[in-house]
């Protein structure tokens, strides 16, 4: 089957390892949901960059800007696309894993996949995370290497 | 194939417009807006074409020694970095690419670090974004910091000319430096005893780059909820840092043309002599 990307407002960009784990045919969508937008503060100046961003990807590969609700719209656009994976960016964001949890349930046909953005640091243990520098301690060695090339 | 093609009831937004003004007309009809006309905001271009224009630029030794000065050699990477149109990971790669030996590009990886250690806090904690992650070292409790920001503070019309001009530069371009953030936050939270979290709504509502992690948690830093002390700032050091652009005449700023100690004493009178 195919599979569909749903790509959010924090990971704008056709090289993110998303498309590499979807299939070459994969159709791709972002799904405007201006209420969320604005219950996360995100302002019109904001707005204004996230969109053009879309543009111009729209530009450069198939892929369409859908309004409303995430876990509302996708699964009618993963059943018309005859989707059977649904892959997206991983993300902190509560409000977007929030969604992919609904997404879950609202589209059971389908496999919600998140995918994570390639590393900035490698840490072999958990990270004391009260204090920056003792985060920076343990992840100075790795940030200070190049990877994923 | 175009998905909508199977789905005659779900038609695409159109990704192509003629201009700036005519693709801010259609977000504005999106967020249901139909207040009086808004200028076109003179916001940086979105998109990798753009980004990748900005990520060839920078110059990593050069922003290690003037990264906080206004007028440093600062990247303003961070509204690609923000919404993922650049990768952390290829940001660090251009950094390390463009110098000779690792450690001249040390300073530049590290504050990208920050970004790291915050998406990291936001994924552990979520709760922390909007919650004082601490209690504040003031010497005042959070209920005693007013929960709305107040109203001459959002229209830059606070009667401190440097603050004024902090403002007016968030609101009318997304954008402001970094220290610049800095002084604005101490002077909302520690001069107008104003919550964190009213500025941090007021940053993210105009900020490019506005991100729920690294923007609160580094209003906590500010604010002392996530760190060891307030920051704090006064009028020599604006001067010091902004050039002439920045109007820091003594008698137009004057609640901040103080001593640190001075300072201290003024802004935490249950506590001993602190500043950042």
């Amino acid at each position: 089957m195919a599979d569909l990307v749903w790509l959010h407002e924090e990971a704008l960009r056709l090289t993110h390892p998303v498309f590499a784990a979807a299939g070459p045919d994969a159709a791709c969508v972002f799904v405007w949901d201006a209420a969320r937008l604005a219950e996360s503060h995100v302002g019109l100046k904001r707005q204004l960059f996230i969109y053009e961003t879309l543009c111009e990807m729209a530009s450069a590969r198939a892929m369409e800007i859908h309004q409303g609700q995430a876990e509302a719209v996708l699964p009618r656009l993963a059943e018309a696309a005859g989707a059977g994976r649904i892959l997206v960016p991983a993300s902190p964001d509560p409000a977007i894993r929030a969604a992919i949890a609904c997404l879950r349930r609202a589209a059971p046909h389908c496999e919600v996949v998140a995918v994570e953005d390639t590393p900035f640091a490698t840490l072999t243990s958990q990270p004391d995370l009260r204090r920056f520098f003792r985060y920076w301690n343990k992840a100075k060695k790795s940030a200070l290497r190049p990877q994923g090339i | 194939m175009p998905i909508c093609r199977v789905m005659n009831e779900m038609i695409p937004l159109p990704s192509r417009f003629t201009d700036r003004a005519a693709l801010l007309a259609h977000i504005r009809a999106l967020a249901g807006d139909s207040a009086a006309d808004m200028p076109v905001p003179d916001i940086a271009a979105g998109g990798r074409r753009a980004a990748e224009t900005a990520l060839a630029a920078i110059d990593p030794r050069a922003y290690a020694v003037s990264r906080n000065h206004l007028d440093g050699a600062v990247t303003r990477l961070s509204p690609y970095i923000r919404h993922g149109v650049l990768s952390l990971d290829e940001v660090r790669n251009a950094a390390l690419a463009s110098v000779g030996d690792a450690r001249q590009a040390e300073k530049f990886i590290q504050e990208l670090a920050w970004r790291d250690y915050w998406q990291r806090v936001y994924l552990a904690h979520p709760e922390r974004i909007w919650a004082d992650v601490e209690s504040y070292k003031t010497g005042f409790d959070a209920s005693e910091y007013d929960p709305d920001l107040p109203a001459d503070i959002a229209a830059g019309e606070t009667g401190v000319a440097c603050i004024d001009q902090f403002v007016a530069t968030l609101v009318d371009t997304g954008y402001l430096h970094n220290h610049a953030r800095m002084y604005l936050a101490a002077y909302i939270v520690h001069w107008r005893r104003v919550c964190w979290q009213a500025g941090a709504r007021f940053f993210l509502d105009h900020l490019i780059d506005g991100d729920p992690a690294s923007n609160n948690l580094s209003w906590q830093w500010i604010a002392s909820t996530f760190s060891n002390k307030p920051y704090i700032f006064n009028l020599e050091n604006v001067a010091k840092y902004c050039g002439p652009d920045i109007n820091t005449i003594p008698r137009h700023n004057l609640v901040l043309d103080q001593s640190y100690e001075r300072l201290s004493d003024l802004l935490f009178p249950y506590m001993g002599g602190t500043h950042g």
